[in-house]
C-alpha cells in the first residue's frame, strides 16, 4: 500500500463525534440519529472472504458515477471508491434519516476548519478534539476522501432496507450528491 | 404587467433558445426597445420594455458561443443595453459615454461578443432612468461542463420595484426634498419615547448626531411607495411556478430593482445557495438571504409536499413585499406572511460605534471578524472561550469588558454589518441567514496573490441635497480611476453614509475579501453596509474603459459613479481604445 493509500485509508474513516458537549439537544440529535455501525438495519461490515463482486464508485463535484446501485439482499460488496473531483467527498451507506442526522456533524467539522473544501485538516481535527473533548471514531459504512484519493469499503447488505449512498459534506447532499440502493431477491 | 404580456415574454425567450439549439456556437438574437404598459394591479403607467414586455425575455446563451444581438430602439429617446456581469470587450458593454455613443431613436445597433462564462445574469438600459422604468431582462448561460449540482427544473425569479412615478419625476422630487418618499419619519412622539427610555440628554445628543449626518434612523429606503414584483407580477397577480413533489428546483434570483434590497425566504423550505453573481459557490443551506440591488443568487430547493409554497421577498426597510408561489397546480397561492417590524438605523450605522462597541451583537460564529476600521480579528478560538464571565479575553491578550451575553445572538450576527447595526439580518424562523462570510468560490478564477496596490474609495453623500459621491466628489467633477493592465488592485470601500451601497465594477470581476484567501467569492456587485469598511480585489485583465458605480439608480445618477480606464494590455485590444481626452 502506498503512502497516499494509507492516508486515504486513515481519512477513509468518517470522522464523527461520539459525544457532543455543547448541548443536550445536539448530543441527542447526533447519536439519536444513529450511526451506522450499531444499526443492523442498514447491514454490517463485510467479510472480505465473502465478497461476491467489486463495484467501482467515482466521486465527482458533486455527483457519483454510477448514480444508483442494484444489490442483491444479503450480498457482500467491495466498493472501490475514487474521488475524481476537486473537493472532499464522502461515500456513506445509510438511510436517508441517518444521513440527515449526520449532516450537522459534518457542518461542525467544516466550521472548525477540519473539513476544508479540498482537504482534510488533520491538525485542526486534533485541535478540535483537544479543545472540545470530542472523540472521533471510524465508521465502516463510509469513506471520506480528499481529491485524488481512493478508499475501500466491504459491506454486507441486509434483506430489507431503504438505503441511500450519499455525501454529507455541507451542501453536497442538498445539491444532489446521493443515490438509491435498490435491494432485490 | 398583464398575464398575456408575461406569457409572451416567456415564449419569446423560449423561442430564442429554440432557434438557437443546433447553432450553439454563433447565436443571433433580436431585441426591440419599446414603450410598454406597466400594470402592477396597484397602478398602471407607461414604461419601457423589450420585445413589447417588461421584464424583457430571458436570453439563453451557451458558454463558448459567439452572440450577435440586434437591438432596435423604438423609443423617441436614445437608449442602451448593458449586459450586467458579462465579461466582454469594452465597446460591447453598453454604457453611453464610456463604451459607445448609445443607440439613437430608430437606430438598430448590433452587439457582437463571445460568451466566456456561465450562470445567471441580466441586462438593462444604462441610459437615464429607463431601467427603473422597466428596461431589464434576464440572461441564463448554460455551462460547457456538467454543473456541480442536479436539478429537475428551473425558474428565473426577477425582482423589481415598480414605482407609480417615472424615474425622472422621482429624481426631481428627491432633489427638491430628499425625504419626499420616506413615509417613516420620526415624530415628536418618537422623541418623547426616546427621552423616556434613554434620558433627555442622551436623546437630544443622538438627535444632534443624526442631524449632523443629515439623516434619520429611518433612512433605509430613500425611495418608498413602490410595488415589488416577481417576474413582473405583484403579490395579488401571484407569479406561479409549477413543481412535482420531490423534484429539485433551481431558482435563479435576480434583483433588478432600482433601489430596493430584498430579504427572501420560502417558508417551510431550506434553500441551498449554489451560485452568487453567476459564479458557483460551495453550497450553503440557508433559511433566508438578502439580495442587494443588481446581485444574483441561485438556490436549489426540494419541495416534497403537494401544497403551495410562498416565495416571499420582503424589502429591507420592511415597507413592502411580494409573494410568488411554487405550486403543484395553477391557481394555488402560498400564504403571505406579515411584514416584520421596520428596522431603525443605529449609532453603529452612523459609524459612531467604533469606540465602546456594543459587543453584545458581535459575531461569534465566523472565523474572521471585520472591524469597522477595516482591521480583522482572525481565528477566534471559541472552543476555549469563557462565556460565563463578564470579561472576555481576546486572542491578542486584550480584554473586552462587560459583554452582555443576554443579548448575544450567536446565530444571526453578520460581520459584514457594523456591530450593533439596525440592519443586521436575522432569519424569520430563527434559522440560518446567508452572510457574505459564507460564500466560498467553488473554483477560484485567478491564482491567489498579493494585491499590487490599494485604492481607497470613501462612499460619501449629502442627504440634504440628495447628492451622492465618491471621496466627496461627484462623477461630473471627478478624474477617471486609472488602472494598469496586469495589476491586481485592492479596493477599500469606506462607507461614510448611512445607506447601503451595492458597488458594481463593469468588465472585470470583483473578488470580495472575506478572509478566505483563494476561496474568496468572485462577484460583480459588492454591497457595503453603513459604518463598515469592505475590501475587494480586481485582477486588471480587461483593457479599455469601464463604468464603476453604486447600482442604486438615483445614487449612480447623482454622482456615486466613476469611469475606470485600464491602460496598457495586449496590442490588439489596447489599440481599440479611443485616444480622446477624458472629461
Amino acid at each position: 500500500m502506498s503512502s497516499s493509500n494509507i492516508l486515504g485509508a486513515v481519512l477513509g474513516a468518517s470522522l464523527s463525534f461520539a459525544l457532543l458537549t455543547s448541548g443536550p439537544a445536539l448530543a441527542a440529535g447526533s447519536h439519536g440519529g444513529g450511526h451506522g455501525m450499531h444499526d443492523m438495519k442498514i447491514g454490517k461490515p463485510g467479510d472480505p472472504a465473502k465478497v461476491s463482486r467489486t463495484i467501482e464508485i467515482t466521486m465527482y463535484d458533486n455527483y457519483y458515477e454510477p448514480e444508483s446501485l442494484d444489490i442483491k439482499e444479503g450480498e457482500t460488496i467491495r466498493f472501490v471508491v475514487r474521488n475524481a473531483g476537486e473537493f472532499v467527498h464522502e461515500f456513506n451507506i445509510a438511510t436517508a434519516a441517518m444521513h440527515e442526522a449526520h449532516r450537522p456533524e459534518m457542518m461542525m467539522m467544516m466550521e472548525h476548519g477540519v473539513l476544508e473544501p479540498d482537504r482534510i485538516n488533520l491538525e485542526a481535527a486534533k485541535a478540535m478534539q483537544a479543545s472540545m473533548g470530542h472523540g472521533m471514531h471510524d465508521e465502516a459504512n463510509s469513506v471520506l476522501l480528499e481529491p485524488g484519493k481512493s478508499g475501500e469499503i466491504v459491506w454486507t447488505f441486509p434483506k430489507h432496507a431503504d438505503l441511500e449512498f450519499a455525501c454529507n459534506v455541507p451542501g453536497h447532499y442538498e445539491t444532489g450528491m446521493h443515490g438509491k440502493v435498490k435491494l432485490s431477491h | 404587467m398583464t398575464i398575456g404580456l408575461l406569457r409572451r415574454a416567456f415564449l419569446l425567450g423560449a423561442g430564442l433558445a429554440a432557434a438557437l439549439s443546433g447553432a450553439a456556437t454563433a447565436g443571433e438574437y433580436s431585441l426591440t426597445v419599446d414603450p410598454v404598459t406597466v400594470d402592477t394591479g396597484a397602478f398602471t403607467r407607461t414604461g419601457i420594455g423589450y420585445n413589447g414586455a417588461t421584464p424583457g425575455p430571458v436570453l439563453r446563451f451557451q458558454e463558448g458561443e459567439d452572440v450577435t444581438i440586434k437591438v432596435t430602439n423604438n423609443l423617441s429617446e436614445p437608449t442602451s443595453i448593458h449586459w450586467h456581469g458579462l465579461i466582454l470587450p469594452f465597446e460591447q458593454d453598453g454604457v453611453p459615454g464610456i463604451s459607445y455613443d448609445g443607440i439613437a431613436p430608430g437606430e438598430t445597433f448590433t452587439y457582437r461578443f463571445p460568451i466566456t462564462q456561465s450562470g445567471t445574469y441580466w441586462f438593462h438600459s444604462h441610459s437615464g432612468f429607463q431601467e427603473p422604468d422597466g428596461a431589464y431582462g434576464a440572461i441564463v448561460i448554460e455551462p460547457k461542463k456538467r454543473e456541480p449540482f442536479r436539478y429537475d427544473r428551473e425558474y428565473v425569479i426577477q425582482l423589481t420595484d415598480a414605482h407609480p412615478h417615472s424615474g425622472d419625476r422621482i429624481m426631481r422630487n428627491l432633489k427638491m426634498m430628499p425625504d419626499y418618499y420616506n413615509r417613516q419619519q420620526r415624530t415628536l412622539f418618537d422623541f418623547l419615547k426616546d427621552s423616556k427610555e434613554m434620558g433627555l440628554d442622551a436623546a437630544l445628543s443622538e438627535r444632534g448626531a443624526w442631524g449632523d449626518m443629515r439623516m434619520m434612523p429611518t433612512d433605509i429606503e430613500d425611495l418608498q411607495g413602490f410595488t415589488p414584483l416577481i417576474n413582473g407580477k405583484s403579490s395579488a397577480q401571484n407569479w406561479t411556478g409549477l413543481f412535482t413533489p420531490g423534484e429539485r428546483v433551481r431558482l435563479r434570483f435576480i434583483n433588478s430593482s432600482a433601489m430596493t434590497y430584498f430579504d427572501i425566504r420560502i417558508p417551510g423550505l431550506k434553500m441551498t445557495v449554489v451560485q452568487a453573481d453567476g459564479n458557483n459557490v460551495l453550497p450553503v443551506p440557508v433559511d433566508e438571504f438578502r439580495i442587494a440591488v443588481a446581485e444574483t443568487y441561485d438556490v436549489l430547493i426540494q419541495p416534497k409536499e403537494d401544497k403551495p409554497y410562498a416565495i416571499f421577498a420582503e424589502s429591507m426597510g420592511r415597507t413592502s413585499s411580494v409573494r410568488g408561489t411554487l405550486a403543484t397546480a395553477e391557481g394555488m397561492k402560498g400564504d403571505i406572511p406579515d411584514l416584520r417590524k421596520p428596522p431603525l438605523l443605529t449609532m453603529a450605522d452612523m459609524g459612531m460605534a467604533h469606540e465602546g462597541m456594543d459587543h453584545g451583537s458581535m459575531n461569534m460564529s465566523g472565523d474572521t471578524h471585520t472591524m469597522p476600521d477595516g482591521s480583522t480579528m482572525k481565528g477566534m478560538d471559541h472552543s476555549t472561550m469563557n462565556m460565563s464571565g463578564g470579561t472576555h479575553k481576546m486572542p491578542d491578550g486584550s480584554t473586552m469588558k462587560g459583554m452582555d451575553h443576554s443579548t448575544m445572538n450567536m446565530g444571526s450576527s453578520d460581520p459584514f454589518y457594523a456591530p450593533g447595526s439596525g440592519l443586521m439580518p436575522a432569519a424569520a424562523n430563527g434559522g440560518k441567514f446567508l452572510s457574505y462570510n459564507d460564500l466560498r468560490t467553488q473554483k477560484p478564477l485567478y491564482p491567489h496573490r498579493e494585491a499590487t496596490r490599494e485604492i481607497e474609495l470613501r462612499l460619501t453623500g449629502n442627504m440634504e441635497r440628495y447628492m451622492w459621491s465618491i471621496n466627496g466628489i461627484k462623477y461630473a467633477d471627478a478624474e477617471p480611476i486609472r488602472l494598469q493592465y496586469g495589476e491586481r488592485v485592492r479596493f477599500k470601500f469606506v462607507n461614510e453614509t448611512m445607506m447601503t451601497h451595492p458597488m458594481h465594477l463593469h468588465g472585470m470581476w470583483s473578488i470580495l475579501d472575506t478572509g478566505k484567501g483563494k476561496w474568496n467569492p468572485v462577484k460583480h456587485v459588492v454591497s457595503v453596509a453603513p459604518g463598515t469598511t469592505l475590501f475587494m480585489e480586481t485582477e486588471v485583465d480587461a483593457p479599455g474603459q469601464w463604468a464603476f458605480h453604486c447600482h442604486l439608480s438615483y445614487h449612480a445618477d447623482s454622482g456615486m459613479f466613476r469611469k475606470v480606464i485600464v491602460e496598457g494590455g495586449p496590442e490588439g485590444k489596447a489599440a481599440a481604445l479611443p485616444v480622446k481626452t477624458e472629461g
